[in-house]
C-alpha cells in the first residue's frame, strides 16, 4: 500500500499565514472575513470573504522576483515557500522535487484582466503577460522556476474534485518511483467574476455565517488561499500524519461506504444543495467535523482539509468549533480524541472522494 | 512630456519595476539582459505597451530587436515612425 | 505497482482540421493534405489574419462547451473502436482523464463586456463553462464510476493525460481509462497566442529555415486504455501498448524552453527507460515542432543528440497546435503509423536549417520497428514523453 506522509505544511487563507496561524483558528474556532468588493451593476458591492495575504513571501523571495508574477501564483508560491520551511527543506537540493497543483477555477483574475486588455484597449492590445500568467499551470511554473524543481509537474482543474483528483496522480508517481518528494498545493483566488458568480448565484440567500451542518439554509462565504502539503513516502518518515488512501470516484446507486471507525472531515462549506447531499451520504450518528468556516467555501477549501486533518493526527484529538466540529450530523458535541481521518468531498449530483489518514 | 520620459513611466507602471523610479533609468542601459533584465516576455508586453501609448505597430521581433537596444533608441525610433506616419 | 508496464490500447478516436475520425486523419497526413485558413467562425482586429486549422462542420451543443464537445465525440469513436457497448460501461471501473487548455478557463468574452459594461450579464456562458469540464462531461455521458480528472498542463496536457491513466491501470485504481485531450480555437486564444508573437501568418513549418511560429489548432484526440485482466477476458486484441511514459520541468522561464532542452532531456530518458527500450529500437519520433523559432530548436538539437538518426516529424502541419489535446491527437497518429508501417511527411517543410540538429521526413516513408515515441513541450516547461508499440512481436 502506498503512504504518504505529511512532512509540512504550507498555508495562507483568511486565518492568516503558516501553521501557527492555522492552529491558532483550530483551537479558537475564530477566523477573519476581510470581505471583498466588487463592480456590480447595482454600484461597488460589497461581500463578505475570506481573503488571503501574500506579504509573508517577501521573507522568502526578493520583491523584484515578483513583478510579473500575479496574486495567483503568489498565493502558491508563499504556500509552497511555507511548506518546505515547515518540512525543514528550504535552500536543499529540490531538483527532483514533483510539483502538484489544484485548482477549482484557476487565475480568475488574470484570466479576467486579460479580457479587459482586449476589451479596453482592444485586440492588437491584448496583454501576452496576461496570457501567459492565465494559463493554468502557470502557478506551478513560477513555483517549478523559482526553487529550480525539475521533476514532473501537474496542474488539476475541475472545481470541486481538483484537490482529491490531483492527490491521486501525486500518490502514483510516488508508487511508480518518480518521485521522492512532492509540492502539493491548492489554491484558488478571490476576483470580480467569482464574486459577482456568488452574488448572483447565492448571495441574496446566504446567511453570511457557514454552517456546514444545516442543510436546510444557504450559508456559502467565499474565499481565497493556498494549502501546501510537502508529501515523501511514509516509510522511515517523520511528520504530522500518513496519507493512506484516495479514492474518488462517481457514485450512480448505493450508499458510499465510510469508515465507522475514522473522523470524517466534511468538505460541507454552506452550499445548500452540498450541504443535502452530505446529509444524505453521511450516517447521523458519525462523528464528522468541518473546518470550512475558518477559510471559505471554494475547491482549494479540499486542500485546508486536508492540513487540519493533518494538524488533528498529529495533536491526536479533533479541534472543536461550535456546530461545525467536533460532532454528529446534528452537530451534538462528539468525542475528540482521534487515530484516523477520512476527508469526504461530494461535488455535483454524484462525485465523491474519500482521503484516508492515520497516524504515522 | 516627450518620448523618452513618456516610455520611463511606461516601463515603471506597466513592467512592474517597482523600486525604480523613471528619474532612475539611464537613457543608455540596455533594456534586455544587463541594464534593466528584463526577457522575453517583457519585450513582447513592450510591444503591445507602444502599440497602446504611441499607436506604433511593430510587426516582428528583428523590426524590434535594434529599437529595444535602450530607451533612447526605443524613443528614436518611435519618433522616427511617427513622424513618418 | 499492482500491474507492470506495458499498458494496452484497445480503441483510438480522433477529430480535427485533418478529419473527423482517424481514418479521415490519417487519409489526410498520408495524402499530404491540409488547409489551414483564417478562422469562419470567429474574427479579431488583427490588421494580419493568421491561418488556423479549424474544424469545418462541427457544431456544438448549446449546453456544452465546443472543447467538451469534440472530447465527446473523440471518446464516442474511440469507445466504438474498442468494441465496447457504452451501456457496458457503467458496470465496469472505468476513469477519464483528459488534457486541456481553454476547457478549464472561466474564460467569456460576452459576459466579461457585459459586466465591465455595468450591465448583469446573463449567466448561461459561465453555468455553461461550469458543467462542461472536459473529463467530468465524459464521465457524466457514459455513467462512469471510476476517477476523473482534467490535466491543464499548458501543451503537454495531452501526453501527460494519457500517462497519468497508465499509472491508474497500474496501479489498480481502475480497469479501464478514457484518456486523452480536447482543445477548441476561439478569440481569446487566437489573441493570446499573437500578442506572444510566436505565431506564423503563413501556413506553419515545422522545422523549416523559414518558419516564423505556430499556427492555433482545435480538436480531440482519445485511446482507450485498459488492464490486461479486462482485455483479456473482453477477448479484444490491443491496437497497440503504452510502453512507457517519462515527464520533467524545465523550471526555466514561463513560455521559452531552456535552451538546452535539459527536461526533454530527462524525460525522454526516463520514458525509455520504464519502457525498457533501447534508443536504437525506436522507429521514429512524433515531435512536438511547433513551427516556432525556439521549439523546433532546441527540440532538434536534444533529437540529434539523444536519438541520432531516428526519423522525426511533426504532424502540427496538418492539425495547427490543438494546445491541450495536441498530445493525446498525436499518441493516436503515432498508433495508427505504427500500425501502417508508415509515417506521412513532415507538411510545410521545404528547407532545412543548418541551425537545427536535423531534418524531419519529407515524404512517406516506411519505418522499421514496432516502437515510437511521442513528445510534448509546454509552456511553463514541463517535458512529457510516451513510448508506443509492441515489443518483439504480438
Amino acid at each position: 500500500m502506498m503512504r504518504m506522509a505529511v512532512k509540512g505544511i504550507g498555508v495562507t487563507g483568511g486565518f492568516g499565514s503558516g501553521v501557527a496561524d492555522l492552529t491558532a483558528a483550530l483551537k479558537s474556532g475564530v477566523s477573519r472575513m476581510d470581505g471583498i468588493t466588487i463592480p456590480s451593476a447595482q454600484g461597488p458591492l460589497q461581500l463578505p470573504a475570506y481573503r488571503a495575504a501574500t506579504e509573508r513571501l517577501e521573507e522568502f523571495v526578493a520583491k523584484r522576483a515578483l513583478r510579473r508574477i500575479d496574486h495567483y501564483s503568489k498565493l502558491g508560491l508563499l504556500g509552497a515557500h511555507l511548506a518546505l520551511q515547515d518540512a525543514g527543506m528550504l535552500g536543499t537540493d529540490l531538483s527532483r522535487l514533483g510539483v502538484v497543483i489544484a485548482s477549482g477555477y484557476g487565475a480568475t483574475a488574470t484570466t479576467f484582466a486579460f479580457l479587459d486588455s482586449i476589451i479596453g484597449d482592444g485586440d492588437i492590445c491584448a496583454s501576452p503577460t496576461h496570457f501567459a500568467n492565465s494559463v493554468h499551470n502557470s502557478a506551478a511554473a513560477n513555483i517549478s522556476i523559482m526553487l529550480g524543481a525539475k521533476g514532473p509537474s501537474l496542474t488539476v482543474s475541475q472545481f470541486d474534485m481538483s484537490v482529491p483528483s490531483a492527490l491521486m496522480s501525486a500518490r502514483q508517481w510516488f508508487a511508480e518511483g518518480r518521485v521522492d518528494a512532492v509540492l502539493f498545493g491548492a489554491i484558488d483566488e478571490l476576483s470580480d467574476l467569482i464574486g459577482y458568480l456568488w452574488q448572483r448565484q447565492r448571495g441574496s440567500e446566504s446567511s453570511g455565517i457557514i454552517s456546514p451542518l444545516q442543510a436546510d439554509q444557504e450559508s456559502s462565504v467565499i474565499g481565497e488561499g493556498a494549502a501546501f502539503l510537502l508529501l515523501t513516502r511514509a516509510e522511515n518518515a517523520e511528520g504530522y500524519c500518513a496519507i493512506d488512501t484516495v479514492e474518488t470516484g462517481s457514485l450512480y446507486q448505493g450508499e458510499l461506504p465510510l469508515p465507522s471507525d475514522a473522523l470524517l472531515v466534511l468538505g460541507a462549506d454552506g452550499r445548500k444543495e452540498l450541504g443535502a447531499r452530505y446529509r444524505a451520504t453521511v450516517p447521523s450518528r458519525s462523528r464528522v467535523a468541518c473546518y470550512a468556516p475558518l477559510y471559505g467555501s471554494m475547491p482549494a477549501a479540499a486542500g485546508f482539509d486536508l492540513a487540519c486533518a493533518a494538524l488533528i493526527l498529529q495533536n491526536g484529538a479533533a479541534f472543536p468549533i461550535t456546530g461545525a466540529a467536533c460532532c454528529d450530523m446534528d452537530g451534538v458535541a462528539a468525542e475528540l480524541e482521534t487515530e484516523r481521518v477520512c476527508a469526504v468531498r461530494l461535488a455535483g449530483a454524484n462525485e465523491y472522494s474519500k482521503i484516508q489518514l492515520s497516524r504515522l | 512630456m516627450n518620448t523618452k520620459d513618456k516610455l520611463k513611466k511606461i516601463l515603471v507602471e506597466d513592467l512592474n519595476l517597482e523600486e525604480l523610479s523613471p528619474e532612475e533609468i539611464d537613457d543608455n542601459a540596455p533594456l534586455f539582459g544587463e541594464g534593466l533584465g528584463l526577457d522575453s516576455l517583457d519585450a513582447v508586453e513592450l510591444v503591445v505597451l507602444v502599440q497602446k501609448h504611441f499607436g506604433i505597430e511593430i510587426k516582428d521581433m528583428e523590426e524590434g530587436r535594434s529599437a529595444f537596444q535602450s530607451v533612447g533608441a526605443l524613443a528614436a525610433y518611435i519618433d522616427g515612425r511617427l513622424a513618418a506616419a | 505497482m499492482t500491474h507492470p508496464w506495458p499498458v494496452a490500447i484497445t480503441g483510438l478516436g480522433c477529430i480535427c482540421a485533418a478529419g473527423t475520425s482517424v481514418d479521415a486523419c490519417m487519409d489526410a497526413l498520408y495524402s499530404g493534405r491540409r488547409a489551414p485558413a483564417p478562422s469562419l467562425r470567429f474574427t479579431s482586429n488583427h490588421p494580419t489574419r493568421f491561418p488556423v486549422f479549424e474544424v469545418p462542420n462541427f457544431s456544438e451543443p448549446p449546453e456544452l462547451l465546443r472543447t467538451s464537445a469534440l472530447g465527446l465525440q473523440a471518446a464516442r469513436e474511440a469507445i466504438a473502436d474498442a468494441g465496447l457497448d457504452p451501456e457496458a460501461l457503467r458496470s465496469l471501473r472505468v476513469g477519464v482523464c483528459v488534457g486541456t487548455t481553454v476547457g478549464s478557463a472561466m474564460n467569456n468574452e460576452q459576459f466579461c463586456r457585459d459586466y465591465r459594461a455595468g450591465r448583469d450579464p446573463d449567466l448561461a456562458p459561465i453555468e455553461r463553462i461550469l458543467r462542461s469540464n472536459p473529463a467530468a462531461a465524459i464521465a457524466r455521458e457514459f455513467g462512469l464510476t471510476g476517477p476523473c480528472q482534467t490535466v491543464v498542463n499548458a501543451c503537454a496536457s495531452g501526453t501527460d493525460a494519457v500517462g497519468l491513466a497508465a499509472s491508474w491501470i497500474r496501479g489498480g485504481l481502475c480497469d479501464m481509462v478514457i484518456a486523452g485531450g480536447a482543445d477548441e480555437l476561439g478569440r481569446i486564444t487566437y489573441n493570446g497566442f499573437i500578442s506572444l508573437m510566436i505565431t506564423d501568418d503563413s501556413p506553419c513549418k515545422p522545422f523549416d529555415k523559414e518558419r516564423k511560429g505556430l499556427n492555433l489548432g482545435e480538436g480531440a484526440g482519445m485511446l482507450i486504455l485498459e488492464s490486461e485482466e479486462l482485455r483479456s477476458k473482453r477477448g479484444k486484441k490491443a491496437r497497440s501498448f503504452l510502453l512507457g511514459y517519462g515527464s520533467a520541468c524545465d523550471a526555466h522561464h514561463l513560455t521559452a524552453p531552456k535552451p538546452d532542452g535539459e527536461g526533454l532531456r530527462y524525460a525522454i530518458a526516463e520514458a525509455l527507460s520504464c519502457s525498457d527500450t533501447a534508443a536504437e529500437a525506436i522507429a521514429f519520433v512524433n515531435a512536438h515542432g511547433t513551427g516556432t523559432p525556439d521549439n523546433d530548436r532546441v527540440e532538434s538539437r536534444v533529437l540529434a543528440s539523444v536519438l541520432p538518426g531516428v526519423p522525426f516529424l511533426s504532424t502540427k502541419g496538418y492539425t495547427g497546435h490543438t494546445l491541450g489535446a495536441a498530445g493525446a491527437i498525436e499518441a493516436v497518429f503515432t498508433v495508427a503509423c505504427l500500425e501502417r508501417g508508415m509515417i506521412p511527411a513532415n507538411a510545410g517543410f521545404a528547407t532545412a536549417d543548418p541551425d537545427l540538429g536535423g531534418t524531419p521526413v519529407q515524404a512517406n516513408t516506411q519505418i522499421e520497428g514496432s516502437v515510437a515515441l511521442s513528445e510534448s513541450l509546454a509552456f511553463g516547461g514541463n517535458n512529457s514523453v510516451i513510448v508506443l508499440g509492441k515489443r518483439g512481436t504480438a
